[in-house]
């Protein structure tokens, strides 16, 4: 009898719970839901705090919340206040279990690994399942803003396949509508001051006028998306709901300045660790919690001793077990030296090669730890053979390869030459510049414990295999209690 | 390094003043504090500079690359284990050469200079770069200078084009007339490495894109096609871009 109470008392436990968080988490469009000023949700490693700064949040008819096109989709499906106003692998695959795949997140267009799969199998959705990614569909050869051809430095062969998107005679790089399918985690909508700000009118790192912003004409920061492809919220939320959405006609203009405006309220980070507890603490360090990201000024660099990137995390060196711990990875992140070596716009831009430097030369801006210039860089999650996939000769990876030869005469990639493998071209896709290839803007590191997997490709599972990824990429010799600490570190952000 | 010493007795005496303008790979040399950049030329050993921030004025040269260095010997005790060169321009080079990758470790009594930056996170603000001075007036030329065969605009580049946006902006600018050269370097084994064609042409437009992306009006650019000849000793400073603003 107690056997038998075990055996299924378990499994409904289980699934009750699973409802529950279902129902507490995960925000359905065009539902109706007062999202309170303040709110806290539940991972594996904590607490995530969301602040909702203007008050709390009426979804009813908000257009962030409702549906705008025809797939049933609204912005909120990718961007879910409980994952960091992003998506985790893990909530998709239960969406996934929960909805029996029709959920409108696991849209034909880019919520499959290609829209002439059949949209009904798992594996046809095996990216997104599995690994968080989103199709990103790319007109090639890119256009410039007014819509005028662009140079392109380089031309692009598909080596390997394995969605069929780029090969596909509808969809893919010989069809009717040339186009180049990569495949992309969505970045979180939280904390935007700060992922705007910074703009220069010429980029540092390229030397070339800044994107404009169209509205104002002002230039903007050039580190909203992973490829920079869009300069200010509002073309990015346009382009969202044409695109992902699959909208036949445009938002209205008040749509979008209210998906805007609701965009640049929500404050996101980390609020509590498991075994360290609350993070914020007037005597804890400065930087953790959604409200500090609320309070901050945004543009500042943080790459310095006296007001670093994340705030000083002196009070809790010597403290117990879990906030010593994370003190220890705030310390080498900032001051841990290594060779950074052959990073295109890094090393490349003149600094050197290599350059011996710490986390906190490129995660440089304060609150972020984004690059306060326009921060695309080819750190080499991408581009063989630094890559985080396995072999081209290898069938099992998801992801497609790309053979990118460069022109004669355009400057080649500055540490691969002039012939790349890649699985993600990255700014190049949009730039068409061959020094630019396998270059990807850096993204915030807040909420990262909400939001797995890691890195635009979503190759890294957990945070240790980020930082796994970068003590092989940069030869870093972490040490086990090294690479102990800089996870619980990278928890707590 | 027997054969550098050995080949090293047979060359001329090196004399202050005297210009060494070479292309080979850069040598990194590790210290306690920022690594030290050096590049080895006829069996002697030269010293470029140091790991700075972006700001600075020397910008280092990059291992899987080849670097021409141009520079004049200079006063003074070796730096790093090299002799000095100054004033010294540094040009990498654009190919990929995995040969240079050359890392020394840290020796005992090998230190690199003094650098406000060490290796670790900065302890001081960031200054910008200062706008061109109130007392400026009348038609003024800001120069910007490139490396060999680039048309990267850098950070010392991209204050001189707003210096002079700033300048023209301030005084009402009737016209701004940018020129590009493109230039010629005598080696000092006799060899003229010339810049590619077109290269004058690009660095004019990119500059006047730069400058009218600046709230410049009057910006016109033109370009020298042939290349400027090289002397072995000034040759850096012709290849460049002239902005001349106009009252």
């Amino acid at each position: 009898m107690h056997r038998f109470f075990l055996v299924f008392a378990i499994p409904l436990t289980l699934a009750a719970q699973y409802q529950n968080n279902l129902r507490v988490t995960w925000i359905e469009p065009g539902g109706k839901e007062i999202l309170p000023a303040i709110d806290q949700f539940e991972n594996s490693l904590g607490k995530l705090g969301v602040i909702q700064a203007s008050g709390p949040v009426d979804t009813t008819g908000h257009p962030f919340f409702t549906p705008l096109g025809t797939n049933g989709r609204a912005c909120v499906n990718c961007h879910q206040p409980a994952y960091g106003m992003s998506v985790s692998a893990a909530s998709l695959r239960e969406r996934w279990l929960a909805t029996d795949g029709k959920d409108p997140v696991f849209a034909a267009f880019d919520g499959s690994n290609c829209p002439d799969l059949p949209q009904d199998k798992e594996k046809s959705h095996s990216l997104l399942l599995n690994r968080g990614l989103f199709r990103i569909p790319l007109t090639w050869p890119p256009r410039n803003a007014d819509g005028s051809s662009k140079a392109v430095e380089f031309s692009i062969e598909v080596v390997r396949d394995p969605t069929g998107c780029n090969s596909s005679p509808v969809y893919g790089l010989k069809s009717p509508k040339p186009t180049v399918s990569v495949y992309r985690r969505p970045r979180p909508a939280a904390n935007l001051k700060y992922v705007i700000s910074g703009a220069q009118n010429i980029v540092l790192k390229t030397g070339m006028l800044a994107d404009r912003d169209p509205e104002n004409g002002r230039p903007v920061a050039m580190n909203l998306m992973s490829d920079a492809r869009e300069p200010s919220l509002m073309t990015q939320a346009m382009s969202a709901i044409m695109g992902h959405e699959e909208a036949r006609e445009a938002p209205s203009r008040k749509q979008l300045e209210t998906i805007v405006a609701f965009e640049q309220q929500v404050y996101m980070a980390q609020v509590e660790h498991t075994y360290a507890g609350p993070l914020v603490d007037p005597s804890g360090p400065s930087g953790l919690g959604a409200a500090a990201l609320r309070d901050r000024p945004p543009g500042v660099l943080g790459d310095n001793d006296f007001d670093p990137v994340f705030g000083l995390f002196d009070r809790w060196k010597g403290k117990d077990h879990y906030p010593a711990s994370i003190a220890r990875g705030a310390n080498i992140f900032l001051f841990r030296q290594f060779w950074l070596r052959d990073a295109a716009h890094i090393n490349s831009i003149g600094l050197g090669n290599p350059l011996k430097r710490t986390c906190a030369t490129c995660h440089n801006a304060q609150m972020t730890g984004q690059d306060l210039s326009a921060g695309w860089v080819d750190v080499g999650t991408t581009n063989y053979p630094t890559w985080t996939e396995p072999g081209t000769w290898v069938e099992s990876s998801d992801l497609p390869v790309f053979k990118i030869t460069c022109n004669p005469e355009a400057d080649p990639h500055p540490y691969l030459g002039r012939v790349i493998y890649s699985t993600d071209p990255g700014r190049a896709l949009i730039s068409g510049r061959c020094v630019d290839v396998g270059s990807i803007v850096m993204q915030q590191f807040r909420g990262l414990a909400a939001r797995a997997p890691y890195f635009s490709n979503g190759s890294a599972e957990n945070l240790r295999e980020v930082v796994d990824f970068y003590d092989r990429r940069f030869d870093m010799k972490l040490s086990e209690a090294e690479k102990y600490d800089l996870v619980n570190f990278l928890g707590v952000l | 390094m027997r054969i550098a010493c050995f080949l090293w007795l047979l060359a001329a005496p090196i004399t202050v003043g005297q210009q060494r303008s070479f292309v080979a790979c850069p040598i990194v040399r590790d210290t306690k504090t920022v690594p030290c950049f050096l590049a080895e030329y006829q069996g002697e050993l030269y010293y470029l500079g140091i790991q700075q921030d972006i700001t600075a004025a020397f910008h280092p040269p990059q291992l899987k690359h080849e670097v021409l260095v141009e520079g004049r010997v200079s006063e003074g005790p070796r730096v790093c284990g090299g002799i000095p060169l100054t004033p010294l321009s540094i040009s990498v080079v654009k190919e990929i050469n995995p040969a240079c990758n050359t890392i020394l470790p840290a020796e005992p009594g090998i230190d690199a200079p003094q650098a406000p930056r060490g290796a670790g996170p900065a302890s001081y603000r960031l200054a910008e770069p200062p706008p061109a001075p109130d007392s400026l007036t009348g038609p003024q030329e800001f120069t910007v200078l490139y490396a060999f065969n680039d048309d990267f605009v850098d950070f010392a580049a991209i204050a001189t084009v707003r210096r002079a946006a700033g300048y023209a902006v301030k005084i009402g600018a009737s016209a701004v007339k940018v020129t590009g050269y493109r230039a010629t370097t005598l080696l000092s084994n006799g060899e003229h490495l010339v810049e590619k064609a077109g290269l004058a042409e690009k660095r004019a437009q990119d500059i006047a894109t730069l400058l009218r992306g600046s709230s410049v009006t009057g910006v016109s650019a033109d370009w020298r096609k042939d290349p400027e000849p090289g002397d072995g000793k000034t040759d850096p400073t012709r290849r460049r871009v002239a902005i001349t603003v106009i009252p």
